[in-house]
């Protein structure tokens, strides 16, 4: 038994595949879905998603978004989404920064918030790649 | 007579003509395929987003319901969302747009907001109230340009200024046909998809909690959804102009060349005709 995982954003179907169970972070703390799970529909935030199918598991940065779970199929409705080795390091840096010095700069209401929330993604970003870098490694 | 000069002249800016305007067909062909990329690839997330909505709002109570989907008594104010390019050449879309707002019911206040500046321009001059207007761009319009229209909406809307948001934009039939199209944003009516009688499921954190969420994911995809198909409408309509353009363009060529050619004929054999009458003149 397996669920079938469907990791969706606005703009492309990030993933389409089988897997043996996902863990993601939700509105009331992180969840671990397994096969036969009860249907579930909830609010995903944004963190690190961990997929696992025999032993590889995969890693996805994800920011916001619904999650469904229906009859071992599993939805994941977020606002962005990425796979750990698609992250591009040096761009989420240099976004870290972008967003650092924006925040320094001019700290005012909307300039401000759409700052704070490239340095969330940003760190996000940077964390879920160096870890999964770890797991590879090891 | 025109006389071969002139000809040449004409023949030469029907050329250039033709060459713009088979320019601005094949570009108008490379964004028509990045905007049908765009449409497909947002397709999935906007069909599990209303599969949801629907769940989710067949679960709640009528009594409770967001403020998104209950109409204002108090007021007939409508605000009317009106998507166009920002520029021409694209054949009868934007006629067909202003058609559509003169078409507006006149009952009660109207206000606008224009994304695009020629229908900005159109509403401006109908004497209608606009409170906001954006530049549409020449691009793929990018998921952030929802944002600032989503709050504006947002202000009106649950602040019961307005009982009704209407989006009116192009619908993409196909490359060959594009229709304008009127639809009611908000309130959201999810009632007449039916309510679904599936099995348990659970909802975390309540439903109430989750809905408005859900909501406003779903009014800002909606809004994107409009926005793409415009872009795409405009693209391919502006495709099929610009190949009428050259087109004709051509044809114009072709019977300019046909009268040059005559009239070139006509001269050497007038010249030929005055040659040989000298030369009888001569012996004679």
């Amino acid at each position: 038994m397996s669920l079938q995982l469907k990791l969706i954003t606005p703009t492309a179907t990030v993933m389409d595949e089988e897997v043996d169970q996902i863990t993601l972070p939700t509105a009331n703390g992180e969840i671990t879905i397994l096969p036969g799970h009860v249907n579930l529909v909830t609010k995903v935030v944004a963190g690190e998603m961990i997929t696992k199918k025999g032993n590889r598991s995969q890693g996805f940065a994800v920011f916001g978004g619904f999650l469904e779970v229906s009859k071992d199929k599993v939805s994941i409705l977020a606002d962005y989404a990425v796979r750990a080795e698609d992250i591009e390091v040096g761009r989420a840096k240099e976004a870290q920064e972008r967003a650092q010095k924006a925040m320094k700069d001019k700290a005012t209401g909307q300039d401000f918030r759409i700052a704070n929330a490239e340095l969330r993604k940003a760190l996000l970003e940077l964390k879920v790649a160096t870890k999964h870098k770890r797991i590879v490694s090891k | 007579m025109a006389t071969l000069l002139t000809l040449r002249r004409r023949i030469k800016t029907a050329r250039n003509v033709s060459k713009t305007t088979k320019a601005m067909q094949m570009i108008a062909a490379s964004k028509l395929k990045k905007a049908q990329d765009g449409a497909v690839s947002s397709k999935p997330y906007v069909e599990k987003l209303n599969e949801l909505s629907k769940t989710l709002s067949s679960k709640i109570d009528q009594d409770n319901l967001s403020p998104y989907m209950v109409k204002p008594q108090n007021t007939n104010t409508k605000l009317y969302i009106v998507i166009s390019p920002d520029k021409g050449l694209c054949g009868g879309l934007v006629t067909n747009l202003v058609r559509e707002v003169l078409r507006l019911d006149e009952k009660g206040k109207q206000y606008f907001i224009t994304i695009g500046k020629k229908i900005e321009n159109y509403v401006a001059s109908f004497n209608k109230e606009i409170i906001a207007s954006f530049p549409f761009g020449t691009t793929l319009p990018s998921f952030e340009t929802v944002y600032p229209l989503a709050k504006i909406i947002d202000e009106y809307f649950l602040d019961k200024k307005v009982s009704e948001v209407i989006v009116i934009t192009t619908n993409f039939v196909s490359v060959f046909a594009q229709t304008p199209k009127v639809t009611t944003l908000l309130p959201i009516s999810l009632e007449e998809f039916g309510h679904i009688n599936g099995s348990t499921v659970i909802f975390e954190p309540s439903t109430d909690e989750l809905l408005p969420d859900l909501l406003v994911h779903y009014i800002e995809m909606s809004i994107y959804q409009s926005l793409l198909e415009s872009y795409a409408s405009e693209q391919a309509s502006r495709m099929i102009a610009m190949k009428n353009a050259t087109d004709n363009a051509l044809d114009i060529i072709d019977s300019l060349k046909l009268t040059y050619n005559k009239v070139r004929q006509e001269k050497i054999t007038n010249e030929l005709l005055d040659i040989g009458g000298g030369m009888f003149a001569n012996y004679g």
